[in-house]
């Protein structure tokens, strides 16, 4: 991962990454094509625009197209929905842990005593493991039928896929600290549950299962089929003991009408099928249905060990062999008690790949194998007696594990699974081992700065950011990232569109969240002068008074002064009533647009004098025309002849009521009466003329 | 959020969709065993909306009955006790469709009904009124052929976001400034609406909000229940215009004392349900409420507020079933739906 082997990339790619890809084009345009026009679109696609020569006999041809490509990087296996429900459910896994980890910090701060690598985190990592594991499929069947079928050896389990086996990997090695002590029976469960991964590109002992499954319903003595033993045989080398007994259970020897004559081979049978359930295995328990004796203690497991090899070898010396009659199950069984005396040259015939002769390696030569390097050696030895005939990510994961190197076990899991499995796995990695806590929060000059742990959110986040459902929970993830991740939070929230009021309170909301109060107004700057522009004039001056934007607003204002002034017709005024109600009564929220109050409430004194109510409605007309600036308004006359000459009438009662004793002085400002009296007599003078 | 009270949690049962949905409501079953939902689906892949029922049998199934493509994404959805659906678009066009998914009647965008989306619908007997943003309101009338009255035009200075009508003359809508806007189509003639209320919920960071859904009970149709941003629900009692019951908020009211949601609240719903054990009629009714901080919660006023669901995203709709008000479907954000069984 160093900037010399990867040329300066910062994310490694694949080889097959520079394999050219075809993706077909389907414009249905005519030929001639004359140009091509390429652009991103949403996330992983491709706009690409396709123009045709105008030519003269095909008017009615459309002129060109434009149509999306998606480049679809992912492998089949998981579909988009399914790597969406992915990315949702990992979400609240991710959260907790990580705020877990906060407070964990937060502790150590004060007591340097407690370690974050204590036993309670690992029981928290060991926790979100597993919530995140349950997401990536269910492992056991749930729907099991109640009437067992006997010649259904193999369960047909929902198909496994290679993202669920490669997180039980991460999980095994490094996030399960219980498991340490038995890896090997633990790869010996992986490999039963998930060997049929590797069937599409080659043989596996599951896919000779499968095929003999297949032809079991046909057979008719089926101890006399060579396949019946291979493939017991195959089964009891990589350890699915229950399969092998329930096959050997089929023979013919068990049948009550054989029973009498087939005595001493049916005891043999018998004999195996006992002795194979009754296998010591070193491991705290086994799932319900699966055969062995478990053993936590090392030296009782030794111990047992000894014992049961010791009954193996005295039934291979058993003097039975030659009163058995049947050829084949007598080299059948014998074969089989081979294998579990571990027999190198019989195991390697039997098992089909590498990883099938490694689990077999465990079970029957090496069972007492204990750490990574002796487990790292034994897989190079079994890669070179059996390789596989095609690379699988699988393998490449587990030969980094196996191999203790951090830096292979990230690419892999980046090449072979994406930018999800990195992020996510890189929690459970630093849990295991501080040298991979260390290489992952190391800041890296190359990187600019950031640690190995940030860059990999910040491509996840990248991705999550692409698409249309999950940008919502790239905040998630980037708020992780203590260098680029506020910064790159930011941009995504200013890209998201505000044209829809459900999206822009979405954005509002997370805004909110991470206390981006300055974002936030933008955004609402944004949406008021867009919903403005867009004539919902309402909304924009929403947005723009929730943004507290005075200075957009006082422009706005001056545009609304002009609309006002020149629709003064009552009907049309009450259009505004609206907007003044939602305007509310604070002054300081509405910048500009203060002047409607004004306005409204000269109307309202204006209608009171045409009705002759009392001289206080024309003091308050004159306040409001002095408060709304109306008066020196230059372009239009503001009023008619009619409501200025009323005015002006009702301005002559104020100042003759100004002689009367009971007089209550209004404070208007000094000049006031002359200065409206000016500007009214202009008005009228302008009035006059305009209408005539 | 812990569970007040000692009430027994609902059963939830989820079924990832795969598209998001953008409403749900209940409809009449079609047979005893079954019930029946109507879901606007968007799928942002393919970019195609489509309006689709689905028949419910709990515990586990949910099945596609019927689909109809709608024109555009649709934007709010009404069902009425026969069984019809009202669907609106981002576009500006109405659908009203059987529950078979056979479109009765279509008002076109491009016909001068709306400038834009219209953002709320709702459909009573016969009768479909429609609100948006661009500030109009239309009726419809589901016999009438596709022809739509004028109620109001608001010139986009003013804008609404949700409906609901009260009686089949007056019906109430919301909007920007936590503003509720009471109608009676017996008075259109002077042009607006009749009674108007602004709340004033502010709190220190907002000067002001939304009311993004509004309900009325049919059996008083005085209080409008509305919801709206902050975690807002409120009451407006028409005998009381002033002044509004706040149920739940994050506002600085002397009566807020319970605040499930800070956020967005996508929608309120009367809860018949929960049994009030206060029946004056000066109290408002039990109500149900949704929010984009993934809480589906009873408030009551005076009571402790009942959270049915926390769910780590947003639940964008619900309904409460009307033949059966103890189940509740809602959709969330991450493309699924959830049916919650009360006791």
């Amino acid at each position: 991962m160093s900037g010399e082997n990867q040329g300066g990339a910062i994310v490694p790619y694949s080889e097959e990454a520079k394999k050219p890809v075809v993706y077909p084009l389907r414009h249905g345009l005519k030929p001639p094509i004359s140009r091509l026009g390429i652009s991103w679109s949403r996330g992983n696609s491709l706009r690409v625009t396709v123009f045709r020569q105008p030519s003269e006999d095909s008017e009615n041809e459309v002129g060109g197209k434009a149509v999306e490509v998606r480049l679809d990087g992912r492998d089949g296996e998981i579909s988009d929905a399914q790597w969406r429900r992915i990315a949702y459910g990992s979400v609240s896994p991710f959260a907790l842990l990580q705020s877990r980890k906060n407070s964990f910090a937060s502790l150590s701060k004060i007591s340097s005593t407690t370690s974050p690598f204590d036993a309670e985190w690992w029981e928290y990592v060991l926790e979100y493991s597993k919530d995140i594991s349950s997401l990536l499929g269910n492992q056991t069947s749930t729907t099991q039928s109640l009437i067992e079928d006997p010649k259904e050896v193999l369960k047909k389990d929902p198909e496994p896929s290679n993202l669920k086996a490669a997180w039980e990997l991460m999980e095994s090695f490094y996030a399960d600290k219980l498991s340490q002590a038995w890896l090997p029976e633990r790869l010996v469960d992986w490999l039963a549950d998930y060997d049929s991964l590797f069937s599409s590109t080659q043989e596996t002992v599951h896919s000779k299962l499968v095929d003999f499954q297949k032809d079991l319903v046909s057979l008719q003595v089926i101890e006399d089929e060579p396949k019946y033993w291979e493939v017991m045989s195959s089964a009891l080398a990589v350890g699915w003991l229950d399969i092998v007994v329930k096959l050997l259970r089929l023979h013919g020897s068990y049948q009550l009408d054989q029973l009498g004559n087939r005595e001493t081979e049916n005891g043999l049978v018998e004999a195996v099928a006992v002795l194979i359930s009754k296998m010591p295995r070193m491991r705290p328990e086994l799932e319900a249905g699966k055969l062995g004796e478990c053993f936590k203690a090392k030296p009782d497991f030794m111990k047992a060990w000894e014992k049961w090899r010791a009954q193996i070898a005295k039934l291979e010396c058993s003097t039975f062999w030659i009163q058995c009659a049947h050829r084949q199950t007598q080299e059948g069984l014998r074969n089989m008690l081979q294998i579990m005396l571990g027999n190198t040259n019989n195991l390697c015939t039997l098992t089909c790949h590498w990883m099938e002769l490694y689990i077999a390696h465990f079970l029957y030569i090496r069972p007492f194998t204990v750490g990574l390097e002796s487990m790292y050696g034994l897989a190079q030895k079994c890669i070179q007696l059996k390789p596989m005939a095609a690379s699988h990510r699988l393998m490449g994961l587990l030969i980094g594990i196996l191999g203790e190197n951090i830096e292979v076990v990230l690419a892999e899991c980046s090449k072979g699974f994406g930018p999800w499995m990195v992020t996510h796995a890189i929690e459970v990695l630093t849990a295991g081992s501080h040298q991979a806590d260390t290489l992952l929060h190391e800041e890296r000059d190359n990187l600019g700065g950031i640690s190995m742990e940030e860059l990999h959110r910040l491509v996840y986040a990248q991705v999550l950011s692409s698409h249309p459902l999950t940008w919502q929970i790239a905040p998630i993830y980037l708020t992780s990232c203590i260098k680029q991740g506020m910064g790159l939070l930011e941009m995504l929230l200013y890209k998201q569109p505000v044209d829809h009021n459900q999206l822009l309170l979405k954005n509002l909301e997370i805004c909110r969240l991470y206390e981006l109060d300055s974002v936030s107004s933008n955004i609402m700057k944004i949406a008021g002068m867009y919903n403005w522009k867009h004539g919902k004039k309402g909304s924009g001056v929403y947005w723009l008074q929730q943004a507290r934007d005075e200075a957009r607003l006082n422009r706005i204002a001056q545009q609304m002064f002009d609309s006002v002034g020149r629709s003064i017709s009552d009907e049309n005024f009450r259009q505004w009533e609206g907007l003044i109600q939602l305007l509310g009564s604070e002054p300081k929220t509405a910048g500009g647009l203060e002047f409607l109050h004004n306005y409204r409430d000269f109307k309202k004194s204006l209608l009171q004098i045409r009705d002759g109510k009392t001289t206080d409605a024309a003091r308050q007309a004159v306040e409001s025309l002095i408060s709304l600036k109306l008066l020196n308004w230059e372009e239009r006359p503001l009023l008619n002849v009619l409501q200025t000459n009323l005015l002006l009438n009702k301005l002559q009662e104020l100042s003759i009521a100004r002689l009367r004793p009971d007089f209550i002085e209004a404070d208007l400002p000094p000049h006031a009466l002359s200065s409206v009296r000016l500007a009214l007599a202009t008005n009228l003078g302008r009035t006059t003329l305009e209408e005539q | 959020m812990a569970i007040t009270g000692v009430r027994t949690p609902p059963q939830v049962h989820r079924f990832p969709q795969s598209k998001y949905i953008d409403a749900v409501r209940w409809l009449p079953p079609l047979s005893p065993l079954s019930k029946l939902a109507v879901l606007a689906i968007y799928d942002t892949d393919a970019d195609s909306p489509s309006l689709e029922t689905h028949s419910i049998s709990l515990p586990a199934s949910l099945t596609p009955h019927s689909q109809w493509t709608p024109p555009t994404r649709i934007s709010s959805l009404s069902t009425s006790h026969q069984s019809l659906v009202a669907a609106s678009t981002l576009s500006g066009s109405l659908h009203v469709l059987s529950s078979a998914m056979q479109v009765l009647l279509s008002v076109d965008e491009n016909s001068g009904f709306h400038v834009g989306p219209i953002s709320g619908v709702d459909l009573t007997g016969s009768e479909c009124v429609s609100v948006g943003e661009d500030g109009r309101v239309n009726l419809v009338s589901v016999i009438g052929g596709g022809e739509f009255k004028r109620v109001y035009d608001g010139n986009g200075l003013v804008g609404f976001n949700c409906v609901k009508w009260a009686s089949p003359t007056e019906f109430v809508t919301g909007g920007f400034g936590y503003g509720l806007q009471w109608w009676d189509l017996r008075r259109a003639g002077s042009g607006g609406p009749v009674l108007q209320f602004k709340g004033n919920f502010g709190s220190q960071g907002k000067a002001s909000g939304m009311i993004h859904s509004v309900d009325i009970h049919p059996s008083r149709k005085h209080t409008c229940l509305a919801g709206g941003s902050s975690g807002t629900v409120f009451a407006w009692d028409l005998r009381w215009q002033q002044q509004s019951i706040v149920l739940s908020g994050v506002g600085t009211g002397e009566a807020v004392t319970h605040s499930l949601s800070e956020s967005e609240v996508w929608e309120v719903q009367y809860d018949c349900h929960t049994k009030s054990s206060n029946i004056s009629s000066s109290r408002v009714l039990p109500a149900m409420f949704c929010s984009e901080d993934g809480i589906l919660a009873v408030v009551e006023q005076g009571e402790e507020p009942f959270e049915l669901l926390a769910e780590p995203c947003a639940i964008n709709s619900f309904d409460i079933d009307p033949q059966n008000p103890s189940d509740v479907i809602c959709s969330l954000e991450w493309e699924s739906i959830a049916i919650v069984s009360r006791p």
